[in-house]
């Protein structure tokens, strides 16, 4: 059977997962270590900054789940109480609905993200080198990596961006199609700012100007994106050259006014001119939108973005898990199908053996015929029973993959005497 | 088969694939998937390649351009227009252009299809080179101006979704701003010199033929007035330096007001261009 069990950003507080990440990462030979506990055949460790989590392909039930439950709890120095308020386990085919929807990042803090796979495949690559997985969590990730890239080209459920900055990314996108060449005018050294001009920056914008109240702060931060560090008294001459502005100061009055860039939209040839107003109070006079050419959002323009397509991602979501529910259904089969296999070989080995066993006592009379004769008769004998095996093979690989019709594996060992 | 019956089967497929371009186009624009939109533009590039040589095979059967029947008058129309679009497609890759122009290309099949084939446009006279110039430049440099103001009409929906703070499906299947202005600028930057190119082989046409040089016609004034208002746009683009919002406007309210004067001289004079 298959079970997943860990830890994650729902059940447990971040101090929870950084005692469990580091006991792990201290762990010399996890695999060997996981792969050691009685009744564990296959394991594979997933960790990430929101997850800790184990799969594992397992025989016997109770006392495999407590041994692993307890592995962890032992890493991360779990009292039993928080163990067991923080732990959850999943058995087959809901492991199999969890590790599917982590893959596809349904389960993820910020639903849709796309680093997961990533990491998920690591993980996995990781297991495999170490030779810890084998046929039931090989293919099971490999049907994860395969619903993942389903959920990712049949919804839309990565397409939208849901952080503000990365929203102020799309919307440059949209306005100066590529973002090579485009000068960035920073006004203030907030935070939010920053993030914006390193993804603008990370999507191809080149070049960057900040300008600040404190001389220091814009030269530190200047240095960090290899720009240029202003003076505010500047701002004007600055924002002839800019593409983009974004503007972060804590400053109570307009530090860019309507007229300003009414003044200076000549003299930037009417440029298409991009503002971002992250300040509380605004920074950038509103009037400036009704420039042409000009583009001003603030903060709760960005944020309405984010949450209408926050809004179409659960939507999408609902797709999603469609998908899964479907691959789900595909895994399972074919995990049902192996069930069948031991007892198809059992059936076959007995098949075998009875051949066997009749031809030894007829080897005498065997004898009277020449070589090629007694060939033929074996041949002929295996074929005989080949096609007799032939339909109860078929029916049990069909049956077997069926959903509830699990007793066709029992019926047959039963009808065949298979376990004596 | 006659090489008459084959030109018609090349045509009406042609037209078939022009029509089905035209509503891949607008069901992009309505269900919002750019993937519809290039799957329109390959089936227009193979709607081109049936025009190319159902216009090659009118050549041959007409002995000559300047004796091209209607027909294939407007086909030529439909193959500039056509034609135009998919190159500025290598260059820029907005798709989404062709749900703006795909609309007039059909329009120029349709109008190709009402007429019959055979009969030649222009009298024997005045079948020469320089009318066969004339007849290319000024349609390439119509139709540039055109494309020019379907960029311009796409700049202003976006510019307005923009505006308005919406991101919406619409805006995220759109061109970006700085991309249609650019389209906007190559199609001026072509069309003007092309068009005025059309015009002199026209006069320079005219001037052989009526020695008096050019007569008073309608659509000469037309074409001539429209002439120095793209002239004009552009001198406005390139020395003054108008750009986005306001040359997408001014494009656009240009284009209008000659389709509208275009359909009155049309039907309200008889001119020497009474083939378009």
């Amino acid at each position: 059977m298959i079970v997943l069990l860990g830890v994650n950003h729902k059940t447990a507080p971040l101090a929870v997962r950084e005692k469990i990440f580091a006991g792990c990462e201290e762990e010399r030979d996890l695999f060997s270590r996981l792969l050691s506990l009685k009744g564990v055949q296959e394991v594979l460790y997933i960790s990430t900054c929101n997850r800790i989590e184990i799969i594992a392909s397992i025989e016997g039930k109770e006392e495999t789940i407590r041994s692993l439950c307890d592995f962890l709890a032992q890493n991360g120095n779990l009292t039993q109480t928080e163990a067991e308020k923080c732990l959850y386990n999943y058995c087959d085919k809901e492991a199999v609905r969890h590790i599917f929807r982590v893959a596809s990042s349904l389960d993820s803090l910020v639903m849709g993200e796309t680093q997961i796979l990533g990491q998920v495949k690591d993980a996995y690559r990781r297991a495999l080198e170490r030779n810890a997985t084998g046929t039931v969590l090989n293919r099971l990730m490999h049907r994860a990596f395969r619903t993942a890239k389903r959920v990712r080209s049949e919804t839309a459920i990565a397409v939208n961006p849901v952080s503000v900055s990365f929203a102020a990314v799309e919307l440059a996108k949209k306005i100066f199609g590529t973002l090579a060449g485009r000068k960035i005018l920073l006004i203030g050294a907030g935070e939010m700012a920053e993030l914006t001009g390193t993804h603008l920056i990370s999507s191809g914008a080149d070049d960057i100007i900040v300008a600040n109240r404190s001389p220091s702060q814009a030269v530190q931060l200047a240095e960090k994106f290899h720009g240029e560090a202003v003076a505010l008294d500047t701002l004007s001459e600055k924002l002839i050259e800019a593409d983009i502005v974004i503007s972060s100061t804590d400053a109570p009055d307009y530090i860019v006014t309507a007229d300003l860039i009414r003044k200076i939209h000549h003299q930037r040839k009417n440029r298409l001119l991009f503002l971002i107003d992250i300040a509380v109070p605004r920074d950038i006079d509103p009037a400036a939108d009704s420039i042409d050419n000009v583009y001003l959002y603030n903060i709760d323009n960005l944020q309405d973005i984010v949450d209408e397509n926050m809004n179409i991602r659960k939507k999408e979501a609902l797709k999603a898990e469609a998908i899964v529910e479907e691959e789900i259904m595909r895994y399972t089969n074919w995990l049902k199908e192996l069930e069948a296999v031991p007892t198809i070989v059992s059936l076959r080995t007995k098949a075998e053996e009875i051949t066997q066993s009749e031809m030894e006592k007829v080897a005498n009379w065997m004898q009277k015929f020449d070589q090629e004769e007694q060939e033929k008769i074996k041949i002929l004998v295996n074929s005989i029973v080949n096609k007799i095996l032939h339909t109860p093979v078929s029916v049990l690989k069909e049956e077997s993959s069926e959903v509830g019709s699990t007793d066709i594996v029992a019926t047959v060992r039963q009808i065949f005497r298979l376990d004596e | 088969m006659s090489l008459i019956s084959m030109e018609l089967i090349l045509f009406k497929i042609a037209f078939a694939l022009c029509t089905l371009s035209v509503t891949g186009y607008l069901l992009s624009l309505l269900v919002k998937k750019v993937v519809l939109a290039k799957i329109s533009t390959w089936i227009l590039a193979i709607a081109f390649g049936f025009l190319t040589i159902y216009l090659l095979l009118a050549l041959i059967s007409s002995a000559g351009f300047h004796n091209f029947g209607s027909r294939a008058f407007f086909s030529f129309c439909a193959l500039s227009a056509s034609g135009v679009y998919l190159v500025l497609q290598f260059k820029t890759k907005t798709r989404l252009l062709g749900a703006f122009i795909s609309p007039f290309v059909l329009f120029f099949m349709i109008a190709a299809a009402g007429h019959q084939t055979g009969k030649s446009l222009l009298p024997e006279a005045w079948g020469n080179w320089l009318t066969m110039a004339h007849l290319t430049l000024t349609i390439v440099g119509g139709v540039l101006f055109v494309l020019a103001s379907c960029a311009g009409a796409m700049f202003i929906i976006q510019n307005g979704l923009l505006k308005h703070k919406k991101l919406s499906s619409m805006s995220r299947l759109l061109p970006s701003l700085n991309d249609l202005d650019k389209i906007n600028h190559i199609c001026l930057l072509w069309g003007f010199p092309i068009l005025t190119a059309g015009i002199v082989a026209g006069a320079v046409f005219a001037g052989f033929t009526w020695e008096r040089g050019w007569p008073a016609d309608p659509k000469i004034i037309w074409t001539f007035s429209a002439w120095i208002i793209y002239g004009f746009l552009l001198h406005q683009r390139l020395a003054i330096g108008w750009k986005g919002f306001r040359m997408a406007v001014v494009s656009c309210a240009v284009f209008i007001l000659f389709l509208l004067s275009y359909i009155g001289v049309r039907f309200c004079f008889t001119t020497l261009h009474d083939f378009i």
